[in-house]
């Protein structure tokens, strides 16, 4: 459904991302791994059209989404790293707003957004500024968003920020049944314990470049590693943690006037 | 000097003096600036404009000096009329300064939350906020009566006194503007702290922006209403008038004159109104301040992060396709929600509710009916040109950057219906308000027939307006980042201003020339609406084209460095 093929973008002069290339078919859930920096980010702004590339392109169900823009933006939603929102909105006026730019009926808007803040626990804070939400009460507004116009692709970029236990649990219930209907999910995420419980796919990507795309269980067994943790760690070259935290406490003790 | 006061601040407290300049930087209401204002920039422009009604005003004093009054009733007329408009401006500028500042002075969650976990006592807060407040109300003072505070004095008190009459009345004058700012600054001050005292937190917030917008309804209202009294008959004559009786400005009028030994005895219970409310402002604004901070700071700290919101009123009316209906419906929210949008725009509202408010006292002072005249053609034509050019104006200030990515990913039809859609946002809310209220001030009290027609033309030239300054405008209102002083707007504002008003006042004579002339008014119809149409023709062909834009491109600047290879003759 979504085909990313050689993407390069570059920010005065510096490479953030290159030769960056993977399919996510309908009915999958593909995990998008990176640490701070590798060029996730880049790659989702190209993906959903926030940004051009300089090279390389997306194509959705076969054709390029830049020669139709408009288009492709109607088959996906999109959950963002930051709950970035009007805030002088009222959760349910967000959710109103953003139907009726994608073109959504009135009467259907009126039926589908109080029950989807029904549903994620907003009813009663569904007129209330968006300004005194809590970042995973924002994180719900933004999953309502994603989800108001049914789309084909699902982008969902850190979703899990901010929600708590339950919230996350039935986030992680829905995802497998977003798949199941044969949504095409792009999951990005830090955490790796739930990538690799409800990731079918995983590539992980570092200093801009793809350096792995399998299923997490052959990640584990060609690296031979107990765990998702373990290869990413070992794939991105993470530094010593022990040794960073010691000097980190060494800063602090200091002595100041 | 300098280096005295110098020596006089540092040895204020390091607390104190740290939160006086971070307060002085945001004495104007940071939601009404955007991020990347630059606070003591806008404060020199503030105080440039006003030095610059100062020097003119000055300039007038010299004038004056060329054909000057021949009898003493003459001057007396001269002085109260300038002594008049001195407290009046000054009055209108700190009132204005009193509502862009709004809330200033209190504390607000932001401070609470920031500075409560440090080391800073309430009271450090409280000195410095109100230095800061009062800091700016010195410059406006300062910088209002710079040149005019002085050169008034010197014609009109040398002409009744000599030297002594110059000093006497300079002194007056100087005390009485700094005792009417002060009056009206606290005054606002005492109203805004018993309200949050007084009041639910949350009443009080919303409440606070209402409150915000009467001020400054309320201030312009009575400048532009406000008889004037150049004789000692006219103030016996409105010895019973409630303007005189009512209006603090009268107060200090008197107070100045009595000050300056040239009021009659009779009257003095003017000036005593202005010493009481001068009192009872100061004691009322201490008071209500004090108290703020010893309750208001607990309250908004032991206020709930977070509770249930009223299902209030949340019809929408059908404006169009569900895109129309989503730029409005966002427009209008962010316009009444935004401070800094709300007070931009009041600013642009301000000229035409002076207008109007003049146009309302002139239709009620004249006998009806009255022809349509250009008395009515020049304000109206104004109004909408204002209204236009003002909600245009807003348009471009941004209100959160960061959520735009809502917009950019949900960009599902063409841009030139997001442009139909701003086009509609400017007719409904700029020109139709005016257009509605122009048909309210003149039906009353002009030919029917008459408003009518002009009233055609006001639409036309209305729909041209908002055609015009849609020009080139690709962008979904309120959603662009923003480049401080690309527009140069204190150029183009008087340059606006001084071409329409040409542009007004050669078109009504010709107006009205045509309004009983069926074959003219025709052609002028005929050529006002084609030229409306052109400008739509015009602008939807560009924006078939367009492409919607959320980042202002930065102008490509060529720097020189200024280095010149210049070979060194051979010897």
């Amino acid at each position: 459904m979504l085909e990313v093929q050689k993407l390069y973008r570059s920010f005065r002069g510096i490479p953030a991302i290159e030769d960056v290339s993977f399919q996510v078919a309908p009915g999958e859930i593909v995990g998008f791994l990176g640490p701070n920096g590798a060029g996730k980010s880049t790659t989702v702004k190209i993906v959903t059209g926030m940004l051009r590339p300089n090279d390389g392109r997306v194509l959705f169900e076969g054709q390029d989404v830049s020669k139709d823009m408009v288009g492709f933006r109607a088959d996906f939603g999109y959950v963002p790293e930051e709950a970035h929102l009007y805030n002088y909105l009222s959760g349910l006026e967000y959710l109103q707003l953003v139907g009726r730019l994608r073109g959504l009926g009135e009467a259907a808007i009126e039926e589908k957004a109080p029950r989807l803040l029904k549903l994620l626990h907003l009813e009663s804070w569904q007129y209330s500024p968006i300004s005194s939400y809590s970042k995973g009460m924002r994180q719900r507004v933004l999953l309502a968003a994603a989800l108001l116009h049914d789309p084909k692709l699902l982008i969902f970029d850190e979703p899990l920020s901010g929600l708590d236990v339950v919230s996350a649990r039935m986030f992680k219930d829905l995802l497998e049944l977003l798949a199941a209907q044969g949504k095409a999910v792009l999951y990005i995420s830090h955490v790796l314990e739930v990538v690799e419980q409800i990731c079918s796919r995983v590539i992980v990507i570092a200093k801009g470049r793809i350096l792995a795309d399998a299923p997490p269980s052959d990640l584990k067994r060609l690296m031979s590693l107990p765990d998702l943790e373990s290869v990413f760690a070992q794939l991105v070259e993470q530094q010593e943690t022990r040794s960073v935290a010691r000097e980190i406490v060494e800063v602090m003790q200091i002595a100041h006037g | 000097m300098t280096g005295l006061l110098g020596r006089l601040i540092e040895r204020l407290p390091l607390d104190f003096r740290v939160l006086y300049r971070q307060f002085m930087l945001r004495v104007i209401d940071l939601e009404a600036l955007s991020i990347e204002a630059d606070v003591e920039r806008f404060l020199g422009q503030f105080a440039g404009v006003l030095i610059m009604i100062s020097l003119i005003s000055a300039l007038g004093a010299f004038f004056s000096t060329i054909a000057p009054p021949t009898t003493p009733e003459g001057w007396l007329a001269l002085a109260w009329h300038m002594e008049q408009s001195a407290v009046m401006n000054m009055m209108l500028v700190v009132g204005l300064l009193a509502v862009i500042g709004w809330d200033a002075t209190f504390p607000d969650r932001r401070d609470v939350m920031v500075l409560s976990p440090l080391p800073v006592a309430p009271r450090t807060i409280l000195l410095a906020k109100v230095a800061a407040s009062g800091a700016l109300v010195c410059i406006a003072v300062v910088a209002l009566n710079g040149a005019s505070g002085f050169a008034w004095p010197l014609i009109l008190g040398t002409n009744l006194g000599g030297l002594p009459g110059f000093l006497r009345l300079c002194a007056a004058w100087w005390f009485t503007v700094t005792a009417a700012s002060a009056f009206l600054y606290c005054s606002v001050l005492t109203v805004q702290g018993f309200t949050a005292l007084l009041l639910p937190r949350r009443i009080f917030l919303r409440l606070s922006a209402i409150l915000q917008l009467a001020a400054f309804g309320l201030f312009l209202a009575v400048y532009f209403i406000e008889p004037s009294f150049t004789s000692l008959a006219a103030i016996a004559a409105a010895k019973d008038s409630r303007w005189l009786a009512c209006s603090p400005a009268y107060w200090f009028f008197a107070l100045l004159n009595q000050m300056n030994g040239s009021w009659p005895a009779g009257f003095s219970w003017l000036a005593w109104r202005a010493w009481i409310g001068l009192g009872t402002a100061v004691c009322g604004a201490a008071a209500s301040l004090f108290l703020c901070y010893k309750r208001t700071m607990k309250k908004t700290v032991e206020e709930p992060d977070l509770v249930p919101g009223a299902r209030g009123w949340h019809w929408t009316p059908r404006l169009g396709t569900a895109l129309q209906t989503a730029i409005l419906v966002f427009s209008f929210r962010s316009l009444t929600r935004s401070r800094q949008h709300r007070v931009v725009l009041a600013f642009y509202f301000s000229v035409v509710f002076g207008l109007a408010i003049s146009l309302l006292r002139y239709e009620l002072s004249g006998p009806t009916p009255l022809p349509v005249t250009p008395e009515l053609i020049i304000p109206t034509i104004l109004m909408m040109a204002f209204s236009v050019i003002g909600l245009r104006n807003v348009f471009p200030l941004p209100i959160s950057l960061t959520a735009n990515w809502v917009l950019r990913t949900t960009q599902v039809c063409p841009s030139e219906k997001y442009i139909a859609a701003t086009r509609r946002t400017q007719l409904l809310f700029a020109v139709l308000p005016v257009w509605i209220a122009s048909a309210c001030l003149s039906l009353s009290f002009r030919p029917w027939i008459q408003v009518a027609e002009h009233l055609a033309v006001l639409a036309l030239l209305g729909f041209a307006f908002a055609e015009l300054s849609l020009i080139g405008f690709y962008k979904v209102p309120f959603t662009c980042s923003y480049l401080p002083g690309k527009s140069n707007i204190q150029v183009t504002f008087w340059g606006f201003v001084f071409v329409l008003l040409i542009l007004a006042i050669s078109f009504a004579p010709f107006e009205q020339s045509v309004l009983d002339e069926p074959l003219g008014y025709a052609g002028l119809i005929a050529m006002l609406g084609a030229a409306a149409a052109g400008l739509w023709v015009f602008n939807n062909h560009q924006a078939k084209a367009a492409v919607l834009y959320f980042d202002e491109p930065p102008d490509e600047v060529i720097t020189t460095l200024g280095l010149v290879y210049q070979p060194q003759p051979k010897p």
